[in-house]
């Protein structure tokens, strides 16, 4: 019986040894390098769109052919798994060299050793080159943990046919909230009960229920400086504003818009179904492939009253070094490169994101023209009103404590007041 | 599981299999550590027996077992995959049940699909079984009209029901507009996103249906034979020949698809904007907010704590469903076991 045992438990070693043969295989290859010795290096993004793919792969080649060290391949990861996969790789001690992350939370990751500490890495001038809003973000205990690529700002598209139909001045947009519900009803038609055009709803496009409140409240986030602001009166104020939208235009008709054009197809700005809307700058390239001949206006967010502030939000996203990354001298230059001036000029005119590099993002304004100017220089006029609420490392989960109240009351199941009350309730028990 | 109602479905209890083994195969049907042959033959047998069956064991312990385990420990975690795994007793569960708003939704949310989606699911399969168990020309096309839905599946089908759901060009509206009744806004109305759902899965009761067919018919004729004698209509003839006959498979069906649809995800991951879970957190189903948890928010001790729960939880509903299919089952040969 005895012998049993021993030969059972040899044949399980033999059989690990076998499987850890395979994954070790496996891991040499991650670390290889070219042919004529240059090293290999792993870049991850989630640009894979049409618009976006032949962009980044061009810079990657230009980065490629501008040195004779390093050799990077880019590796499309799609949006909804990119983070988790990075995770998974990091905790498996086997991550990409570069990869494309959420400027938001940069911290976060370097709070919880997902990122390399680039101080060391990266070249001190490299902070003087870019906006000094996106590189507070990405420190960490006052070191860098990312260096910042793009960011957004939102901007309300309108439409200018529309509002000459409506009897509106098409060279003035609303400003305030009060004119944006004006202008709204004007733009509104109605048939019978049903709308064929709908003038404005304030969630939809890329601006949420969290951004009005936040607008109302001069800018003020969820989380201030780690201190809570989310039962305060003027987002009470915004967040009854939104539910009277509902109220006045009717949950049916806001949920039969949605059904039309969440299946990502179709826009219904592009399409006429909508007269304001409110997106990113980089939205403007979705009018335009359309091929249609629309004419469009762009204007900063309305405020809430005179004098409160046009207050938008924005959010961007870094180059972050994965932990455990088996190069990351090289994988910081590749940083370097897609920081500078050149790269970044290209992204800019192809994508019209707000880049980080100054110098970049002012050249690129330089050499746009006719409306593809006029939206990039409202994204950069933007920039003075835009505020990018970090993930707060003591809270870094209020949304999902915050969104199900906004959800609850947008729906008409409380009352702002309630809901504001119970998440913060809520938010406060997350503490860490 | 799944094998032990199979078996007790088609009346062979695996006890008498042993019996009837020849003795000479007695031995390997033993386990390693009772082996009490001295036969060097015997032992050999044993050894190669378990070198075949290797491969499965040694996924069973790493790729099974080990993980299982190891997600049980998680849950008395902080763990978050890259920085921290400190133990915290039982705070993870405690969350569950006490702060997380999100939790009750989802639980209720599984378990009001799961009420409604079983009872309908099962009883449209047994409808249309008995309907294709007609003697008329032309069965075999009907059949597979039926049956075609479930050999569809995925992603795909859940894109073509989010088109026909779609409130104002949709063709479930389309068609109840044609008799004047102004259909709801389905995926976007809180209110009728699960009853959405659960018509969904009634489109494919054509698996279910399959077992049915195939259990009616080797219900013996001399049963209906003997009602016709005795002056039972077709009705009588359903509810105590066809029915008591069929309850093995109904059982069956009941407990694997209650376990089935207790693990719903991917409808809702698809169907619900950014896979969020809905209008109103309405399709936010246990998994899904399970899912959201591990891998959104990367806590996996909560997430394995949320898993382990629902194991218990499905466990007790399983075995409680064992308990009282005895009351209900009927076993043709004899012993109601």
């Amino acid at each position: 019986m005895k012998r049993n045992v021993k030969l059972s438990f040899i044949l399980l070693l033999a059989f690990s040894l076998l499987l850890s043969a395979c994954s070790g295989g496996g891991k040499k290859e991650a670390n290889a390098t070219t042919k004529d010795g240059k090293v290999i290096i792993d870049f991850w993004s989630f640009w894979g769109s049409e618009t976006r793919r032949p962009v980044i792969e061009k810079i990657v080649d230009d980065f490629n052919k501008s040195q004779d060290e390093i050799e990077v391949k880019h590796t499309f990861v799609p949006w909804g798994d990119i983070w988790t996969k990075n995770l998974a790789a990091v905790a498996a001690g086997n991550p990409a060299d570069v990869i494309v992350n959420d400027l938001a939370s940069v911290a976060h990751r370097a709070d919880n050793q997902q990122a390399e500490d680039l101080s060391k890495l990266i070249s001190k001038d490299l902070q003087s080159n870019l906006y000094p809003h996106l590189w507070e973000p990405v420190l960490y205990k006052d070191k860098p943990y990312a260096v910042p690529f793009t960011s957004d700002t939102r901007v309300l598209f309108y439409n200018k046919e529309a509002f000459k139909e409506a009897g509106l001045d098409p060279e003035k947009p609303p400003t305030t909230w009060a004119e944006l519900e004006e202008y709204a009803k004007k733009l509104d038609v109605k048939k019978g009960k049903k709308y064929d055009r709908i003038g404005f709803y304030p969630l939809w496009g890329s601006f949420g229920a969290g951004s009005w409140m936040s607008n109302a409240d001069g800018g003020k986030g969820f989380i201030e400086d780690g201190k809570l602001a989310v039962n305060t009166p003027k987002k009470a104020e915004a967040l009854e504003w939104v539910q009277g939208w509902n109220k006045r235009i009717g949950d049916k008709n806001v949920q039969a818009f949605e059904a039309e054009f969440s299946s990502g197809q179709t826009n219904p700005f592009v399409t006429e179904k909508v007269a304001m809307w409110i997106d990113i700058a980089g939205f403007y390239t979705q009018i335009r492939d359309s091929g249609k001949e629309m004419e469009i206006g762009v204007a900063p967010i309305p405020e809430q009253e005179t004098g409160s502030g046009h207050w938008n939000e924005g959010g961007g996203f870094a180059l972050e070094i994965p932990k455990g990354s088996k190069h990351p001298k090289e994988a910081a230059k590749f940083i370097e490169y897609m920081a500078s001036e050149q790269a970044q000029k290209y992204w800019a005119l192809k994508n019209y994101d707000n880049v980080a590099n100054v110098k970049a993002a002012e050249s690129a304004a330089t050499e746009m023209k006719d409306i593809e100017k006029t939206v990039y220089d409202q994204a950069l006029a933007n920039l003075k009103d835009t505020k990018l609420h970090t993930v707060p490392l003591e809270y870094p989960d209020y949304k999902t404590r915050l969104d199900p109240q906004l959800e609850a009351a947008i729906i008409g199941k409380m009352s702002a007041k309630e809901a504001l009350e119970k998440a913060e309730k809520d938010i406060e028990e997350l503490k860490k | 599981m799944q094998q032990s109602i199979m078996e007790e479905k088609t009346g062979t209890a695996p006890k008498t299999t042993e019996k009837k083994k020849p003795a000479k195969s007695a031995v390997s049907s033993r386990r390693f550590w009772q082996i009490t042959s001295k036969s060097k033959a015997g032992k050999m047998d044993n050894l190669s027996g378990y070198l075949f069956i290797s491969p499965w064991l040694i996924g069973l312990l790493f790729l099974t077992a080990g993980p299982l385990l190891f997600s049980l420990y998680v849950s008395f975690t902080d763990y978050n995959i890259t920085s921290q795994m400190n133990f915290v007793g039982l705070d993870n569960y405690k969350r569950m049940f006490t702060m997380d708003d999100l939790f009750w939704t989802s639980l209720w949310n599984t378990l009001y699909f799961v009420l409604f989606s079983i009872p309908l699911t099962t009883a449209g399969a047994v409808f249309i079984a008995v309907l294709l168990n007609q003697k008329i020309k032309g069965m075999k096309f009907f059949r597979t009209i039926y049956y075609l839905p479930a050999v569809l599946s995925g992603v795909a089908v859940y894109f073509l029901w989010m088109q026909m759901l779609s409130p104002s060009t949709g063709l479930v509206n389309t068609v109840l507009g044609w008799v004047g009744i102004e259909g709801p806004s389905w995926l976007f109305d809180p209110a009728w996103t699960k009853p959405a759902l659960i018509f969904m899965k009634l489109w494919s009761v054509g698996g279910g249906m399959l077992l049915y067919l195939a259990r009616l018919q080797s219900i013996s004729t001399a049963l209906y034979e003997a009602a016709d004698l005795d002056g039972a209509n077709s009705i009588h003839k359903f509810f105590y020949i066809t029915l008591p006959m069929i309850t093995p498979i109904i059982f069956f069906d009941v407990i694997t698809s209650t376990i089935y649809a207790f693990q719903i995800f991917q409808e809702a991951y698809v169907m619900t904007e950014n896979g969020d879970g809905g209008p109103g957190n309405s399709l936010l189903f246990y998994n899904l907010h399970m899912w959201k948890n591990a891998f959104e928010m990367f806590d996996m001790g909560y997430a394995s704590s949320m898993a382990w729960f629902l194991f218990v939880f499905i466990m007790i509903l399983t075995v409680f469903n064992l308990k009282i299919g005895k009351k209900w089952v009927y076993y043709e040969g004899g012993d109601n076991k």
